[in-house]
Parts: structure tokens; sequence; C-alpha cells
């Protein structure tokens, strides 16, 4: 086998993907002895090492697409394969790059747990499979590595298996993942079935399938390989379906908010670069099969989620249940960008938001880390993670508290931060393909603008509950007890995502986000003229409008100038997260245990009832045939045996044994034949 | 004259006592007479009727033969009653009985 | 060269039979010993042969094309007016045989194993378990359809006494049970063969022949007779050879098995002994998937192709139903059961679809399910050795108790729930793609049957991570309290040995499926291409 030019870069992008892998080998093997996690360290770090190196060599550069047969079946060939694209070096840095603070942040925010051995090994198999999927070649190994990065947080929301919501809550992810994957499946068995490959490269590369087709054809036909109309459609839907899953779009989002049982610091990395992220990721890897009615469900899905999870975030208590919906909220605008065809824009927001919502999850670690500490020192049996007992943290942790208003700046999407440049972007290109549109679709550039005042306001009472005003908490107010920011080992990873959360990382132009790199180098053509004055309004509008809020919501909470009706049905709705987990278990799971319990009542009593009945009228017949035989056949011999018996029974009598007896018989006997040839002769 | 008549019926008189003496008696000796009786009654009836065979003399010669078989079946019989009293403590064929089924 | 090394495999158990009955029965540990070491020879000479199967070697309907083959006459019999009576002793391998025949012998390792510990009259199970292992090795590589019968029958025997015998509380009714239901198939077998042989004469010596090949090949078959195609027999209004495919399927869907016939495999696995339940599941279970290959497919093709749609049917109603009963079980050991209904399931749908990716994935499936399944049974087992209990309900928490156990157990349930890196995984993807394909490549099954399908695999996943959670995570509580946590121990270096072969290859197969599809791509091609012409 020979590589193809450029070995070096390809050797790093699979070392990128190996190490983790090796690392959780290693760890699997080490076992107990791998507590320390300096196997899983190192493997990422040198996964970073590596992913650089790819991304320096490869990033605007000619893709690199290397494969090696994996099997056979029939006459048709399976590949594994590294297909090195702009779109694929730049998702291994940040996917790896992420997940390096997290690692480095777990070492003391893990320290001292139990189990801790299997969480270095389940990190590093997450961290794995979701870079294997970012380089796959062909939808079948971005399958399988989809289904790992699955199960991976199946093992890693269930790390503590003992604590029965957080067996509930892996159970369910995996679940709702499972209907996900099914779609995955069967959007690339459609695929197959019409082109008779899964290379991604063939399929939706610059000379792909899909491409030439669509050139070949006129205009008004549509792709369809050999396939009948509509099923490319309907591919369309299922990968999305499959996406839904992934990146917790609704009515399938119900499992993430509860995915938050696993620890914080797993949290972070499923909501910023991994898993997550895959569904957006599938999404702009194969865009070229999406035609205008999915992107339009994609838009429209992106919007409600974008709308619901916003909303249900206003009234939730958890620190971790409100990040959880704020992610959520943002895959929701990543689906808009990927629903109005610029997915590049979906990407640039994904590897923004990745950097500020891991910041965010970590510094939300930080917190309950502290709070734990005091509720355990001081035996106070409050929830650590309800922001209700927190309140005037600010003084305590004052970098945690810097570094966690950086990272909600950059949510809401305030200037100078790396989401100013994404966001905006996104809602300008709303904007933009709405006008295009017309009519209904204006719905979406307003809803998107309106959840982003939503997310200023949940954003920032969480943080004027958390920081500001004074601690709810009477230890913490009365001085006895004291916090503090956390360890080097947490502080320096928050720090150096902070930093990544800023503008620079992406251009140098803070307010403009027509320098992007990243979007410069997975450039996609716009179908529709730019309208200037939007890019000023927006942003300006936007920044404004995220100031008011933060005011008024400082007068809220910090000031306690209106307090919040919680006994309307909207706060109630939003409180219970619209009532979904119930309506799913009552409704959807019940009905799928009933039907099983009603089959399984069929089974044993009619299908095996009618096993049985054969069995049973089998055993009347034969005893049926038991009786006729026994009372009639084997009567008719017994009779004849009676009959015999009874003659012998009489003639019996005369065996008196007497010898003379014997001498009278004989003689008459004579007698009577003499007498009989006297008669007959006579 | 003695006709054959006189013969027969003297013949068949000892007949109807030796069997008289067989089925009524109780002693096994008196049985034995009786059958006794009976073979003579037969051989009276051959030597009566032997008087039509003079060419051979056939009914003499079976009497002859009758008569020594007689004999030695009543040395026969003897023995067996013996046994049988030895065996049973009696000679009364109503008591032996065991040829019954 | 021919060193008769198939004849050597199949019939080396009752070598041992034999040799067990020699040893005087004092000797109790001699049996198990006896037993494994020819397992483990059998395991061996398979696994060699494994490895010496050229994947060219496609059999099917080509007897040159078999491997490791053995043709001698056995029986011949002049008959008068009926001609002359041919049954052959003829066997060899081909692509759908051979990883069946080195799973057989895995699997019987894996159950002689799992026997360790019998007590009760050592001697005879292990005799019989002996016959049983002749029966199934011959069962795959007979070629002459009367020593197929024979060899099919003679499976029936042993399998009775050993659940009849060293079953659980309702043994008897379960032995019976499973006795009738797979004798009711066959009975009707028996007619077809016969049938088949007065209508196939051999081309060589023109006598009527129980040769397969022959059997395949429609210019054998005597012109006018029963089973010919240009005659166009018929039967009660029903084509003969519709018949005959029908009532052949029947006999080996029984097996397989599918829904409704499948209400024996509940109560033969619960009540059966551990290790009959893994050979039940991991060998008798592929008798059936054979079957229908082999000979339904093979013999039948076009009644095949015509019920096509109804077999995607079955195949998709097995899964989907299989699946839900198991949701709703109580007893461990039947939801396995009910699983293994959903998972052979796929076998069905496969093979319904006529294309190579749907048959080799069917082929695939049943190898996949043979490692899973016994394994999953084996780990019941060790659940019910140590407190002789197998409800879901009565325990909680394990994973805190037995860790390694429940390491292997979470590796089984994700392995058949159809984890990529493992083999279920390959199997039950190319059945959907297959079954998805087959509307385009010769439109026998529509898609909604694989978009069906697929479904089973979500619930899968349902029924396997609930029970994960309901018995194994949160905190312990067991239902026979202490004296339960002091029998939990974790798995025994014996279970685990006996654990991890079946774990690796389900992995090896699963992360490099090239292992068993180089060896069966070349029949499957030879199937497809027989069977759709």
């Amino acid at each position: 086998m020979t590589l193809p030019t450029p070995t070096y870069p390809l050797l790093a992008a699979l070392a990128t993907v190996l190490l983790p892998f090796i690392g959780f080998l290693l760890s699997a093997i080490a076992g107990r002895r791998a507590k320390s996690g300096a196997i899983s360290i190192t493997a990422i770090a040198l996964s970073v090492v590596a992913a650089g190196y790819t991304f320096a060599n490869v990033w605007g550069g000619e893709p690199i697409h290397i494969q090696w047969r994996w099997f056979t079946i029939g006459e048709q060939a399976f590949h594994v394969g590294l297909l090195l694209d702009n779109m694929a070096v730049l998702m291994l840095l940040l996917v790896s790059i992420v997940a390096l603070p997290v690692h480095i942040y777990s070492v003391a925010y893990m320290k001292g747990d139990p189990g801790i051995h299997r969480y270095w090994t389940f990190l590093s198999l997450f961290c794995a499979a979701m870079l294997g999927l970012v380089i796959a070649d062909n939808l079948l190994l971005m399958y399988v590595c989809w289904e790992i990065v699955g199960f991976a947080s199946y093992l890693l929301i269930g790390f503590w298996f003992t604590k029965d919501a957080a067996v509930q809550a892996n159970k369910r992810a995996f679940i709702i993942n499972r209907i996900g994957d099914i779609g995955f499946l069967i959007g690339f068995a459609i695929l197959y079935a019409g082109f008779g490959t899964l290379d991604i490269n063939a399929l939706f590369g610059p000379q792909g399938l899909f491409a030439t087709a669509a050139g070949a054809s006129t205009a008004g036909s549509t792709v369809h390989g050999g396939l009948p109309a509509g099923w490319i459609t309907a591919a369309g839907l299922a990968f999305f379906l499959g996406a839904m899953a992934k990146s917790a779009q609704f009515p399938l989002h119900v499992w993430l908010p509860a995915a938050m049982e696993g620890p914080t610091s797993v949290s972070s990395l499923i909501h910023a670069a991994t898993m997550v992220a895959a569904g957006v990721f599938l999404l702009a890897r194969i865009f070229p099969v999406f035609d205008d009615t999915v992107l339009l469900v994609i838009a429209a899905t992106g919007t409600v989620t974008a709308l619901i999870a916003a909303y249900f975030a206003l009234t939730q208590f958890d620190i971790k249940k409100i990040l959880a919906f704020s992610t959520v909220s943002q895959l929701g605008f990543m689906m808009v960008g990927i629903g109005i065809g610029l997915y590049p824009i979906a990407l640039f927001h994904l590897a923004t938001h990745a950097f500020f919502k891991c910041l965010l999850f970590l510094c939300a670690g930080a917190v309950i880390h502290e709070m734990q500490h005091l509720n355990d020192k001081h035996r106070l049996g409050i929830d650590p993670q309800d922001i209700r007992n927190m309140g005037g943290l600010r003084r305590y942790m004052p970098v945690t508290f810097a570094t966690m208003l950086i990272a909600s700046l950059a949510l809401v999407g305030f200037p100078l931060t790396s989401g100013y440049l994404s966001k905006d972007a996104l809602l300008v290109h709303a904007f933009e393909w709405a006008a295009l549109h017309q009519g209904a679709a204006h719905i979406i550039p307003y809803v998107l603008a309106f959840v982003s005042v939503l997310t200023s306001f949940y954003i920032f009472r969480l943080l004027a509950k958390v920081f500001f005003g004074t601690a709810a908490t009477p230890a913490l107010a009365n001085g006895q007890a004291k916090l503090h920011d956390p360890s080097a080992w947490m502080v320096g990873p928050m720090l150096f995502l902070a930093a990544c959360s800023l503008f620079p990382l992406f251009t140098l132009h803070p307010l403009n986000d027509g320098h992007v790199w990243l979007l410069q180098g997975i450039a996609v053509s716009k179908p529709w003229p730019s309208l200037p004055l939007l890019h000023i309004v927006i942003p300006v509008g936007a920044a404004f409008a995220t100031l008011a809020v933060a005011v008024w919501v400082w007068r809220w909470y910090v000031g306690g100038k209106y307090t919040a009706k919680t006994d309307g049905p909207l706060y109630r709705l939003s409180f219970h997260q619209g009532y979904l987990d119930g309506l799913y278990d009552r409704f959807v799971v019940g009905t799928v245990l009933r039907f099983a319990g009603v089959l399984r009542w069929l089974d044993t009593y009619v299908v095996d009832g009618l096993v049985h009945g054969l069995t049973t009228l089998g055993r009347s017949l034969a005893s049926a045939a038991g009786w006729v035989d026994q009372r009639i056949v084997d009567g008719l011999v017994r009779l004849f045996g009676k009959l015999a018996w009874g003659v012998g029974n009489v003639v019996r009598r005369t065996q008196t044994g007497r010898l003379q007896g014997y001498f009278a018989s004989l003689f008459l006997v004579i007698l009577v034949i003499l007498l009989y040839h006297i008669i007959v002769q006579a | 004259m003695i006709t054959l008549t006189h013969f027969l019926v003297v013949g068949a008189c000892l007949f109807s006592i030796g069997l008289y003496a067989v089925m009524a008696r109780r002693n096994a000796i008196m049985v034995l007479v009786g059958i006794e009786l009976m073979i003579n009654a037969a051989i009276l009836n051959l030597v009566a009727f032997g008087r039509y065979d003079t060419e051979h003399y056939g009914g003499q010669a079976f009497a002859l033969f009758a008569i020594v078989l007689a004999a030695a079946s009543v040395a026969v019989a003897l023995a067996i009653i013996l046994n049988v009293y030895k065996h049973h403590k009696t000679i009364n064929p109503e008591d032996i009985n065991q040829l019954k089924d | 060269m021919n060193p008769h090394l198939l004849t050597i495999l199949i019939f080396l158990p009752l070598v041992a039979a034999t040799a067990m009955f020699v040893v005087p029965a004092g000797k109790r540990n001699a049996y198990k010993y006896i037993a494994l070491a020819t397992g483990v020879l059998q395991l061996v000479l398979s696994g060699g042969m494994y490895y010496l199967f050229h994947p060219k070697g496609a059999g099917i309907s080509q007897e040159r094309l078999y491997q490791f083959v053995d043709h001698v006459p056995w029986i011949r019999l002049d008959m008068g007016n009926l001609g002359r009576l041919e049954i052959d002793y003829f066997i060899g391998v081909d692509g759908l045989s051979m990883p069946l025949l080195f799973l057989s012998a895995l699997v019987m390792v894996i159950a002689i194993g799992a026997s360790w510990n019998v007590q009760k009259s050592a001697k005879g199970y292990f005799v019989l378990l002996m016959i049983l292992d002749m029966a199934v090795m011959g069962v795959f590589s007979a070629l002459d359809f009367f020593l197929f019968y024979i060899f099919y029958e003679l499976m029936l025997l042993p399998l009775y006494f050993l659940i009849g015998i060293w079953g659980g509380a309702r043994r008897e009714y379960a032995a019976i049970k499973f006795f009738l239901y797979t004798l009711f198939g066959s009975v009707f077998m028996l007619l077809i063969i016969v049938g088949l042989y007065f209508s196939v004469t051999n081309p060589e010596t023109g006598a009527h022949t129980f040769n397969m090949l022959h059997m395949m090949d429609p210019a054998n078959y005597v012109p006018g007779s029963f089973f010919s195609a240009l005659a166009k027999q018929e039967l009660f209004g029903i084509p003969a050879r519709l018949l005959g495919f029908i009532v052949l399927f029947i006999a080996f869907a029984i097996k397989v098995p599918i829904v409704p016939l499948h209400t024996w495999l509940p109560d033969a696995h619960v009540e059966a002994p551990t290790p009959i339940s893994i050979i039940l599941a991991g060998i008798l279970l592929k008798v059936g998937g054979y079957g229908i290959l082999r000979i339904c497919f093979s013999i039948f093709p076009d009644a095949a192709m015509q019920s096509a749609w109804w077999l995607g049917l079955i195949g998709v109603v097995s899964i989907i139903y299989g699946a839900l009963v198991a949701l709703a079980q109580r007893d461990l050991k039947r939801m396995i059961a009910y699983s293994s209904v959903s998972h052979m399931g796929f076998v069905l749908l496969g093979v319904a679809s006529f294309t190579t990716e749907g048959t080799a994935g069917a082929l695939f499936q049943m190898i996949s399910h043979g490692f899973l399944s016994a394994a999953l049974f084996f780990l019941v087992g060790m659940l019910y050795d140590r407190v002789h209990d197998r409800g879901i309900y009565h325990f909680r928490g394990l994973a805190t108790l037995m860790p390694r156990y429940t390491v292997f157990v979470a590796i089984a349930f994700f392995a058949s729930l159809g984890l990529p890196g493992f083999s279920a995984f390959i199997g039950e993807v190319f059945v959907i793609i297959g079954a998805f394909n087959a509307e385009s490549a010769n439109g026998l099954l529509p898609r909604w049957m694989a978009i069906a399908g697929s479904v089973g695999i979500l619930l899968s996943a349902a029924y396997f991570l609930w029970t994960l959670q309901r018995m194994f995570f949160g905190q312990p509580r067991l239902k026979g309290g202490t004296v339960w946590s002091e029998a939990l121990t974790d798995a025994s270096p014996r279970e685990t040995v006996i654990m991890v072969p079946m774990l690796v290859l389900a992995l090896a197969l699963g992360v490099y499926p090239a292992l068993a599809l180089d060896k069966i791509n070349a029949s499957v091609l030879a199937l497809v291409e027989l069977v759709t012409k």
C-alpha cells in the first residue's frame, strides 16, 4: 500500500484518533491502577498536537483521502478511510482542543472518586469515537463512530451507577439516541440503495454523484440516483432524525437535560464539541442530500427548539439544567444555520459555542464543587446545584465569576466575544434568507431574535442568582464558612477557554464576521444578495437589547424590584419543561410497555394457548380413541375371554376329583352313545 | 338248553354288580373287586361269543389274555392302593379327590 | 489429497461416546474430561479447516466447488419397478456451512465447560451430549438429503432427554413440547423428501437419488414428475413446488423459530439446563436458518421467490413481536429467549431480500447470534447457579456486588443490541441494507419492511438497557437478602475463561468482519445467483 503524497498530515490525523483510543485500551487494561488519569491526559495532549499539525497542513489545501479495504460483502467492498478536508480537520482540532482542558479539569474535579479509573477509560473512548467520527470517509464508518459516541456517553452519564436518576438518564439518552441511529441507518440505506456506495467523497464531494448529477440535470429535476422521487427527501429526513436525536432537537431533546446526572466535566464535553456537535457535523457533512423541503423542516425544527429550550431555561433552578437548555437552544440556532443552507455558519457557531459552553459548564462545575464541599463540611443537606442556595459567590470566587461572565457574554452574543461573531452572522443571514423566501419564512429570524433576548434573560438570571446579591446559605452569609476559587488544575482550563471565547481566535476584526478565517476556509456560495443595512442594525440592536435585559435582570434579581408569578400556567409549563418527560413516559413508553404486555398476554394465552388447544384436542381425540379401544375393540376380545371362562367355570364343576364320579360320567357317556346309535339305527 | 342269551344275561348281571361296586363302594378294594367283576363279565361274553369262531377260537384266546391282563392290573392296582393308603391313611375314594383342578 | 477431515470431525464425538461407555461409572470426572478433550479437538480441527477453506469454494449447487468432500455410495437397493435406491454418504462444506461448523464446535466447547458441575448421572449426560454433537456436525455437512434427515432427527433425541432429565421444574412439559413441535415439522419434511426422490434422477446413473445437489438442477427432474417445474402439478389447488417449499420452510422455520411457531423456545430455554440452552440458542436455531438457505431456497428457488414477501413479513413480525414480548418479560432467561426470536427474525428478513447484502448479513447474524446468545445464556446460568432465581425484579445493584460479571453482562448486552464493534452490528446493518436494497435490486421486498425491521434495533436497546438498569445498577437490593449477597460471588476463573473467547470473537468479527465474510462471500453470491436467475 502506498500512502498519498502528504504522508505526515495523514499519519498525524490517524494519531489524533488512535492516541485516545490507545489511551482507552491502556486504561481499560490497567483498571484500578489508572487512577491518576495520566494515560488519558497524555493521550489527549499528544492528540491535540497531532491535530494541530494536521490542521496546519491540511487547512486551505487539497483534501486528503485514503482508504483501506475493510471487508467485502458480495462484490461490494467497504472501506475504512480518512477524509481530511477543511471541515474534518477543523472539527478534529476543535474536538481535541476542547477535550484537553476538560481532561485537565477532571483531575481536580473527580479527585477521590472511587470509580475514577473507569472515568478516564470512558473519557478516552468518548474522545476517540468523536475524533473518529469527524474524519471518517464513509457513512458506515461514521455510523460506527456515531454509535460508539452514544455508547460512551451512556457510560459517562451513568458513571455514578448507584444513583437511580443517573441510570435512568443514561438509559433514556441511549434509547433516544437509538431513535436517531435508526434515522441515520435508514438514511444511508436509502443512499446505498440509490447509489451503491457510502463513500462521502464519492457522494458529496466536489466531483461526487450529487454534484455531477445536480450539474447535469436540468432545472426542476432532482437528484435521486436509481430511486423513485421522494426517496432522497426521505433520506434527508432520516438523516435529520439522526441529527435531531444526537443534537437534542425538539422533541427528542429530553435526554440532554436528563444527562446532567453525569459528572459536570462530562456534561461540559457532551455539550461542547462532542456528542451534540456530531449531529450538526453530520448534517454539514452530507449537506448536498437535503432538498428544499428537508431544509425547511430543519430550519423550522431548529427555530422551535431554540425557542422552547430558551423558554424552559427561564425558570429552572438547577444550574446545570439551565445550561443544558441553553445548549439545546443554541443547537437550534445551528440547525437554523443548516436549514438556511449556510452550513459553514452553523459550524462556526458550533466552534464558538464549543468553547464558551464548555467554559460555562466548567465554571458551573467549579461552583457545584465548592457548594458540595460546603454542604459536606457543614452538613447542610442542601442541593449543591440549586441556584437558590447560592448567591454572592462573586466575592469568594472572583476568577470563576470573571470567566463565567465572559462565557455568558459570549453566549448572549455581546460584542468582542466570539459568540457575537457567530450568532450575529447567523441572525443576519436568517433575515436575508427570510427576505428571499418571503411570507411565513420571516417568522424564523424574528423568533430567533426573540430567543436571543430570552437567552440574555436566563443567563443573566443565573449570574445574578449565583454571583450577586447576598449568600442564601446562612453558614456562608454569617461568615462561618468560606468558599474560594478551585485549584489551578481547574482554573487553568477555565482561563484557557475564556481566552478562546473572545474574538481574536477567529478574526482580528472584533465587530465584523466578514473576515473570519473559519468561514473563508469552508466557503459556500450564498444564493441571495447581502443586505448591508442588516449587518449594522442587528448587531447594534442585539447589543442594546442585551444591555437592557441585563439591567432588567439586575433590578429584578439583585434589586428585588419584581417577583415572578410562580403559579401561572406559563411559568409552570416552563418549570416542568413542558411536561414532556411525563408525556413521554405516559404515552410513548407507557404505550409501548402496555402493548408489550398485551403481546405477552397474547403470546402466553393465545399463541401458546393455540398450541395448548391443539394439544388438548389431540389429547381428547386420543382419549376418545382410547375409550373406543378399551370399551369396544378390547371389549369384544374380553367378551370372548369371559365367555370361555364362564363355560369353563360351569364345566369345571364336573371335576369333582372323585374317581367314582368320573366312572359314572364315563358310563353315562357310553350309554348315551349307545342309545344314540340304537335310536339312529332304528 | 343254555343259550347264548343266558350267558349274556349272566354277563350283564355280573357287569351291573361290578358297576355298582365301582360306583357305590367306599372302599378301594371293593372298587377293585367291582372292576374285576366287570372284566370277568367281559371275559364271559368273549367266551360265550367264542362259540361262533370255531376256526381260530379267538374268543377263548382273548379271554386268556384278558385274564392275564386283569391279574397284572390287579397287582398294579393293589400296589397303588397300598401307596394311597400310605399317603392318605385311607382308601376311601371319596376322600381322595386331589385329581380335582 | 483428502484426509477425510470432515468425516473425522463428525464422528469424533461418537468415538468419545464409545469411550465413555467403557469407562466405569464410578469415575465421574473422566466423562467431562473426555468430552472436553473431544470438544477441543473438534474446535482445533474445525479451526484448521476454516483456515484451509478456500474462499473461492462457492459450493451451493456444484459438487466440485465443495471442499472436504467425502462421497461414497452407502445404500444401494434394487427395488424392482421402483428402480434402484441410491443413498450416498455425501458430505462437504461450502461458505454457508463452514462458519457454522466452526461455530458449532466452539459452542460445544462452551457447553461442555458450562456442564462442568453436572452431578446427576454424568455418564448419560455426556454420552447424550456427544451424540448431539455428532448429529449437529452431520447436519451442517450432509449433502445427501437422506443423510441430512437422519442427522436432523438424531439431534432431537438427545435433546429430548437432556431437557427432560436434566432440566428445571417443568422439564417434562418443555421437553415434550419441544420434541413434538420439531417432530411436527420434520415428519412432513419426510414426505417432501420422498416426493423429491421420485422426481429427481441422477444424470449419470439414471437412478432416483437423494443427492441435494441434483435436486437443485431443474434438468434432473423427471418430466411430468410431481416436483418438476415444467409439469406444474397441483395438490389441493396449490402448485406442488410451492407446497413443497412451504412444508420444508415450516419444518425449518419452527427451528429458527418464527412467530407464531416460536412458543416451544421460551419453555425449552427456560427449563433446559444452562449448557443445553447454550446449544439450543447457539446451534439449533442456526440449523433452521441454514436449512432454509441450503434446502428451501436452493431446491425450490422459484417458490422461494414467490414467497419472498411473506418471508420478509414473517421476519419483520418476528423481529418486532419478539422484541416487544421480551420487553414485557419478568424472567431473565425468558427475556433472552424472546430476544433470540427477535434476532433470528433478522435472519429471515435478510434471506428474504435475496440480495447479497441481505443474505450475507443474515448468515453473519446467525454466526454472531451463535456466540452472543451462547454468552447470554451462560451469563444467566451463572446467576442461576448462585441463587437459583432469575427474576429480573429480584435483583438490583448487582454491579456493586459482582463487578466483573456486570462487565461481561454489559458487553454481551451491548454486543447483542448491535453496538458497532461487535458482530451483531454488521449482521443487523447489512440485513437492513439488503432489505432496503431489495426493492431496487429485485423488487421482492417493499422498503417499509426494512424500516420496520430497524425498529427492532431500537426495541432491543430498550429491553437490554432496561434490564441492565433494573438489575445491575442502583443500590444493591436483593430479594434473598444477605443470603443472596453472600452467594453472589463474582465470576470464577472457569467462567471467565469460558466467557472471554466468546466476547473476543464477537468483537473480532465486529471489528474485522472480513474474517467471516471472506469465507462466505462466494457462496452467498452463488446462492443469490442460483435463486434469482
